[in-house]
This record gives structure tokens, C-alpha cells and sequence, in this order.
């Protein structure tokens, strides 16, 4: 079997948001309104039925914190989205970059990010 | 499969998500979409959607490929998932894959975080190839045309995997990438 490995150099966020009532989302739709008012851009990564994970990209976090009424008040006209009292964005800090050279080989896990927390 | 033609086709989404109609599945049809453009003759199936439990794809796809199909694309479940945020769903596709091929290429995307993107498997059992790709919309649409490209162009299975791989890495608004 052959392997290769590819690493991609893009800035990125997480971006999450929590207490929605999720059910048919339409995470296309959700992508282009979010990457639209962030001028970024914009994928799901994770759902559920209350919150939803999206990766952004080449954005500093703090536009986005604090842009918090104005995402959500963007949202609201999302297929399969339903905004409630308790909704609220979050984003993380941008993602730290790992020197690929001291981090173990398999079989520890298939995850490289796995292995470096583990050596480190 | 003879490169030019394609007559039985099997799609199969992944996710516990997909599976619930949380997140509605906008793949399938796409890719079924973009099947029948390429082959118009072809029967395309879409499956029941499975929850992210590896041992029920591998199952799965086993059950599929007795059919014995020209193709069978398994959707979502590419990244390192759960692995990297317990917040995030269980990625098995991949592996799953490697289990059941006994032939396959197969090329990992990483982020510069070190973090699995997306893991791209490209591989036959029989005269069945069988593929996967990652969930979000752009990116499996990306790596579905890329496949049908390199098919069209006859390509081997690790130039079929380079060329889906390439079509997702072109979907991060990446400055530069390495191959290692």
C-alpha cells in the first residue's frame, strides 16, 4: 500500500456555536452566509443537535468574538438552524504550528497531532 | 473497471449526523449527479446512511462489494475526528477502508497544527474500486470530479489518490504545501 503525506500551511480558527436547535442543516447555506459576513472562509466540521463547529480561516479570532450578535443574528435564516436564548459563538485561538520532525512514528496513533501530544 | 465505462454504482454516507437528518446529506446527490453526467447508462444506488462505528463500515462496504459493483464511494469520516477534539465525530472511513483493500493508495492531508485533515483511500477488491471522500460539500465534490478525471485518463490508484488528494487540498486557502 502506498502513503504520502501532504501538509497543508493555512491559518485557521474554531469557530463554535452552541445552544441552537439543529435538525435538516443545510451546512453549504451556513458556509457561504457565515463566509460572506466574516469575509473568510468557512467549513463545518462538526453537528449535533444543539451546536455546530466550523473551521475559519486567515482571520485573527477577536473579529470574530467580536462579531458575536451580528453572526448570530446571520444565522437565523439557515435551512435547519433554530436560534434560541442560549445561543452563543465562540472561537478559538488560531492553531499552533508542530515541528513535523519530532514527532513520533506509528504505530502510537494514525493521528500525527496524537503523536506529537503524546512525545511532547 | 474499464476506464471508459461505468455501469453499477453504490454511495454510501457515513455519519452519525447524516444518519439522524441533522445535517441534511447534500453529498449523495451530488456525487450521484455527477456519475450519471459521466455515465449516463450507469445505475446509481444510495445507501442508508451508517453511523461512525468502524467496525459497521467495514461490514458494510464487505456486504456492497459482494455485489460486486464498478464503484463504490463511501462519503465523510476522512479526518482524524474524534482523535483530535472529543467534540468532533468519529472519522473511520479511512480506516475501515485499509482493513477491507488489498490494494490501495491512499495520501493524508495534515495541517501545519499537525491534525489529519483528510486521509484520501483509493483502492480495488476484485474489479471493484471503491473510494472515499471527506464530508464537507466543496471537498467532496472536489475530490469526486477529480476522481472521474483521473478515471476518464486511466490513471494507476496512486495517481487517481494524488489527483482527489490535490482537489481537497486546493479547497484550504493554503499558501503552500509539501508533500513528505
Amino acid at each position: 500500500m502506498e502513503h504520502e503525506y501532504i501538509i497543508a500551511h493555512a491559518d485557521k480558527s474554531v469557530l463554535k456555536i452552541t445552544g441552537l436547535e439543529v435538525k435538516g442543516l443545510n451546512t453549504k447555506q451556513l458556509e457561504q452566509i457565515l463566509a460572506d459576513k466574516l469575509h473568510t472562509f468557512v467549513r463545518v466540521i462538526g453537528v449535533t443537535g444543539e451546536n455546530i463547529e466550523m473551521d475559519v480561516y486567515d482571520i485573527e479570532p477577536e473579529q470574530v468574538r467580536k462579531n458575536e450578535k451580528g453572526l448570530v443574528e446571520s444565522i437565523v435564516l439557515t435551512e435547519g438552524i433554530t436560534v434560541t436564548d442560549l445561543t452563543k459563538i465562540s472561537c478559538s485561538d488560531k492553531i499552533v504550528e508542530v515541528d513535523y520532525d519530532k514527532i513520533p512514528e506509528e504505530p502510537i496513533s494514525n493521528c500525527a497531532r496524537e503523536r506529537w501530544m503524546k512525545w511532547k | 473497471m474499464d476506464e471508459m465505462e461505468m455501469k453499477t454504482a453504490y454511495i454510501l454516507p457515513t455519519g452519525d449526523e447524516i444518519k439522524s437528518g441533522i445535517v441534511l446529506d447534500l453529498d449523495a446527490p451530488e456525487i450521484m449527479c455527477l456519475i450519471v453526467r459521466a455515465f449516463p447508462q450507469a445505475e446509481v444506488t444510495r445507501l442508508c446512511p451508517l453511523l461512525d462505528i468502524e467496525d459497521t463500515i467495514f461490514q458494510k462496504i464487505s456486504e456492497v462489494a459482494e455485489k460486486q459493483p464498478d464503484l463504490i464511494v463511501l462519503i465523510g469520516g476522512s479526518g482524524g475526528g474524534h482523535r483530535f477534539s472529543k467534540s468532533l465525530g468519529k472519522d473511520f472511513t479511512h480506516s475501515a477502508l485499509e482493513k477491507y483493500l488489498d490494494e490501495c493508495a491512499s495520501h493524508e492531508i495534515y495541517g501545519k497544527n499537525g491534525h489529519m485533515w483528510s486521509k484520501l483511500v483509493c483502492g480495488r477488491k476484485g474489479n471493484t474500486t471503491i473510494i472515499n471522500v471527506p464530508g464537507p460539500f466543496d471537498e467532496a465534490k472536489a475530490a469526486f470530479e477529480a476522481y472521474l478525471g483521473a478515471l476518464s485518463q486511466g490513471k494507476s490508484l496512486e495517481d487517481i489518490s494524488l489527483d482527489m488528494a490535490n482537489a481537497v487540498l486546493a479547497q484550504y486557502p493554503t499558501g503552500a504545501a509539501k508533500t513528505v
